[in-house]
């Protein structure tokens, strides 16, 4: 099943449900850097609050959606990391180091806005 | 009892290692009547040596304690010739172990008594069998590998109960010395006191952790100025919880860096990449304000897009 991806002002914005498989990973990957380039958009938002486990397959896929998103002119920033997850993927050496990160939603739109240094979808 | 191992099969170990076996029981069996009738005497004479002694006035102001002592070490004493060494008798030491660190009596103390107690058994056995001396001997010594296997689980109880206070203070400095405090809105402060080791370090993540995502911080300031000793693993460990904070969108700023730490961190080849690091905590703070100058001013949960520019700066 395809993961919705939501057109937000001038950004991106996808909710990752646990269980995404590897190839459900892949297709989004690619619809993702689509839609994108057809909507020309300036960020992409990617909530994982509801994800429980982050393996070093998801957190790579995630830092390489962002690398190939820069490469199309969107930033990209990661929410609702949990504390355990965050903890473990610390213990585990796994960074993102190519996406913003950010406590939810709110606190993402706020640093796309921050990073992309335009105010798109406020008022 | 289960906390301290003492398990059957524990114990059937702990006899083993004293060599007490079915033969034994045996030749205890023929000293039961001598020891039974001379058990108040007996009991005396361990009492009467603890009288003696400064380091057992505890006991001794306590009437009620003694009293139940003095009932407990009758009973073991009646126990020690029946035969029977199995959990239940196990128990019973546990029992008066327990009231001997209640009273804070030493091993050294307790010991002392002991032997005077195991002298007077032996007058007493001797002295019954003055036709057959070898023999008394021989079951005197029974009876000795019982007044081990007491002495080892009364001793162990004791190192246990003093280990486990021990432990309890360590929880509760542990506990004491991770506050997270919160300075204004979405800036923490961690004042990190005394040494960092995996578990604590662990802890202190945890608590940064659910403190950023409780008290929605954007910025964390770690100050170390109360660590004494940093080395690899340390700085390990707080690159890690540095790692993760960010993972959850704040920024930590480590602080507090002395002289000789940083010396030693750059003798040891320690990295701290990835981890700002200011000064003094005074630093630390101007340095998140500074970077936090736009990101601090978003809005908060609840708030409307319009925003508030009272609110959440």
């Amino acid at each position: 099943m395809a993961v919705p991806i939501l057109k937000q002002g001038g950004y991106l914005f996808v909710a990752i449900q646990d269980e995404l498989t590897d190839a459900g990973w892949r297709d989004l990957r690619t619809d993702l850097l689509e839609r994108a380039g057809k909507h020309r958009s300036r960020g992409v938002l990617i909530d994982v609050s509801t994800m429980e486990v982050m393996d070093s397959f998801a957190s790579r896929m995630l830092d390489g959606i962002a690398r190939m998103l820069r490469f199309r002119g969107a930033e990209t920033v990661v929410s609702g990391l949990q504390p355990e997850v965050a903890f473990a993927m610390a213990q585990l050496g796994l960074s993102l180091p190519n996406t913003g990160t950010a406590l939810d939603t709110d606190d993402g739109f706020a640093e796309l806005r921050r990073r992309t240094g335009t105010v798109v979808n406020a008022h | 009892m289960r906390d301290m191992g003492l398990t059957a099969q524990n114990i059937e170990h702990r006899k083993t290692i004293v060599g007490l076996g079915p033969d034994d029981s045996k030749r205890i069996g023929q000293l039961g009547e001598v020891v039974q009738t001379n058990v108040e005497r007996l009991t005396a004479t361990f009492f009467d040596h603890l009288a003696g002694l400064d380091e057992a006035r505890v006991l001794f102001g306590n009437s009620e304690l003694l009293k139940r002592a003095r009932v407990l070490k009758g009973a073991h004493l009646s126990e020690m010739v029946r035969g029977e060494y199995g959990p239940q008798y196990v128990e019973q030491r546990l029992k008066l172990a327990m009231l001997y660190t209640q009273v804070g009596l030493d091993a050294h103390v307790f010991l002392g008594a002991f032997r005077h107690l195991l002298e007077a058994i032996g007058a007493c056995v001797m002295k019954n069998s003055e036709k057959d001396p070898m023999e008394g001997f021989e079951n005197f010594m029974s009876l000795q590998k019982v007044a081990y296997f007491d002495i080892a689980i009364i001793v162990d109880t004791l190192v246990f109960e003093r280990e486990r206070i021990i432990r309890q203070q360590q929880e509760a400095i542990r506990e004491l010395s991770t506050p997270v405090l919160q300075i204004r809105d979405q800036l923490l402060i961690i004042p990190v006191i005394g040494l960092v080791d995996t578990y604590r370090a662990r802890l202190l993540t945890e608590g940064l952790l659910n403190a950023i995502r409780e008290r929605r911080a954007k910025g964390v300031v770690m100050d170390i100025t109360g660590v004494p000793v940093v080395d690899s693993k340390v700085a390990n460990h707080l690159a890690q919880a540095c790692e993760a904070a960010r993972l959850m969108g704040a920024l930590v700023v480590l602080t507090g860096i002395s002289s000789e730490i940083a010396l030693t961190l750059v003798t040891i080849g320690a990295q701290l990449r990835g981890i700002r690091t200011v000064g003094d905590l005074q630093g630390g703070i101007e340095e998140i304000e500074r970077s936090l100058g736009g990101k601090a001013r978003a809005p908060s949960r609840g708030d409307s897009y319009e925003g508030d520019p009272s609110r959440g700066s």
